[in-house]
């Protein structure tokens, strides 16, 4: 009984602190003095990011615990992080362009957390068109695992050339992490919480659909036989 | 010693079908030149392109030709069921990764023999840059893409669409690599000194040092046949 409870307390955490963290970004921060009303963006844009972040982290282990333990369990966590890094960092690439226009007056630049994220995202990205385009179970996973450990470590090489290879950095984004409100900081905290919550609760229930999905796939193959 | 002269033996045995039938080699001469050609006429006729441009079509034109041989170079090996040989061949994984990622260098290196005279034909009429000092940056190059190149076209060779993933899994992890790759060469076009092209080099090279690693130990997965 275990693994439902928990496929139902995350969720259940999650609707309790999404709402909490949307309330106090609007009712409890106090108004960012020089960007005004679009800097509340702040807080969901990093804690997307955070969790964008550590879902390729998990990604790329899960890799390594697939290639040496051979269980089904890491291809499916390796899927759903893969899934939901991608889905976050796509939603991390487009609320970034919506700050940085009215802020930076454009929506895209060559700035090294802007490249990264978004090189990160074409690496993981093919990555899940790699898994569609493969049947053979085993064969998939194993595949998936090599691209998710060499895209992993590719990404502190594509940090450090972006910066390389743009030197003027904007130093907006630098001035917004320090020096925060304690109350923002606060506000900054539960969002960030709220959404790795969140993100658990995707997390464990795309792993039960992909355990799921393989069992069926097996039971399948025994009638047949 | 023995492993050395293995690796010899399959960059051997890969150079002499190449030179027998040419298909790679060839495909990829025709189709950069190709490129260059375009982007010369999408550039603006009679129109003189800047150091920083001239940089970033030659590698435009050297990644996309060098994609095709690297496509080739595992799907040769698919068609006749030769790769189940060569994991029964008394040769390890790591040995058939280094050889594969020999022969993509050599291949590409061959390949940019052509490319870059007809780049300096089409473009370079106003770059009095030394070729030679080129050949750094496209030996950097050349390495870290035929390394990450080798690895992924195994993983791709063995799906059923190898032609359109090999370029959509390798462009965004080479993309660093040929990000400094096209600033060094915009250095070297525009005669700047080479201590200042240095600080794109050393990355380079950690960059293929990493992927030769990464590459070689991550190679066994991608090639086995479960």
């Amino acid at each position: 009984m275990t693994p439902l409870n928990r496929a139902t307390f995350l969720p259940a955490l999650a609707t309790l602190l999404v709402p909490l963290a949307i309330g106090m970004i609007f009712f409890y921060a106090p108004l960012e003095k020089s960007m005004g009303i679009i800097q509340k963006i702040f807080y969901f844009h990093l804690s997307l990011a955070g969790a964008a972040f550590l879902s390729f982290f998990i990604a790329c282990v899960s890799g390594i615990m697939y290639l040496l333990k051979r269980q089904r369990i890491w291809d499916a966590r390796l899927a759903a992080s893969i899934e939901i890094g991608v889905v976050l960092t796509t939603l991390v690439l487009i609320s970034g362009s919506l700050w940085g226009r009215p802020i930076w007056n454009t929506w895209w630049t060559w700035d090294p957390r802007l490249t990264t994220s978004l090189i990160l995202w074409f690496i993981f990205a093919s990555g899940l068109i790699l898994r569609s385009a493969i049947d053979e179970e085993s064969k998939r996973a194993t595949f998936c695992a090599v691209m998710a450990i060499i895209g992993f470590v590719d990404v502190p090489i594509v940090f450090l050339s972006a910066r390389l290879w743009r030197s003027i950095h904007p130093t907006v984004i630098r001035s917004a992490g320090i020096g925060l409100e304690s109350s923002m900081l606060v506000t900054l905290v539960v969002s960030m919480v709220a959404m790795l919550v969140f993100c658990a609760a995707l997390f464990h229930l795309r792993c039960i659909q992909h355990q799921q999905e393989s069992t069926v796939r097996d039971l399948q193959q025994q009638l047949q036989l | 010693m023995s492993s050395l002269r293995q690796i010899l033996f399959l960059l051997g045995k890969d150079l002499r079908i190449e030179l027998r039938k040419k298909e790679s080699l060839i495909s990829m001469a025709f189709f950069g030149a190709l490129i260059l050609v375009i982007l010369n006429i999408a550039a603006g006729i009679g129109k003189q392109v800047d150091a920083d441009t001239g940089a970033g079509i030659l590698w435009v034109a050297i990644i996309f030709s060098a994609v095709l041989g690297l496509g080739r170079v595992f799907a040769r090996e698919k068609e006749n069921g030769c790769v189940a040989a060569l994991l029964i061949s008394p040769i390890s994984p790591g040995e058939i990764f280094i050889a594969k990622a020999l022969v993509n260098f050599s291949l590409m290196l061959l390949s940019q023999l052509v490319l870059v005279p007809v780049f300096y034909v089409l473009f370079g009429s106003h770059f009095n840059a030394d070729p030679l000092a080129l050949v750094p940056i496209l030996l950097l190059l050349n390495l870290g893409f035929s390394t990450t190149g080798t690895l992924v076209s195994a993983i791709s060779a063995g799906t059923r669409r190898n032609e359109v993933l090999l370029p959509i899994l390798l462009f965004p992890l080479i993309l660093p690599l040929t990000a400094l790759a096209v600033k060094a060469t915009a250095g070297a076009l525009a005669t700047r000194p080479f201590s200042e092209r240095l600080e794109q080099l050393e990355p380079m090279l950690a960059f293929c040092l990493i992927f030769s690693a990464a590459g070689y130990l991550l190679f066994p997965f991608a090639i086995r046949e479960d």
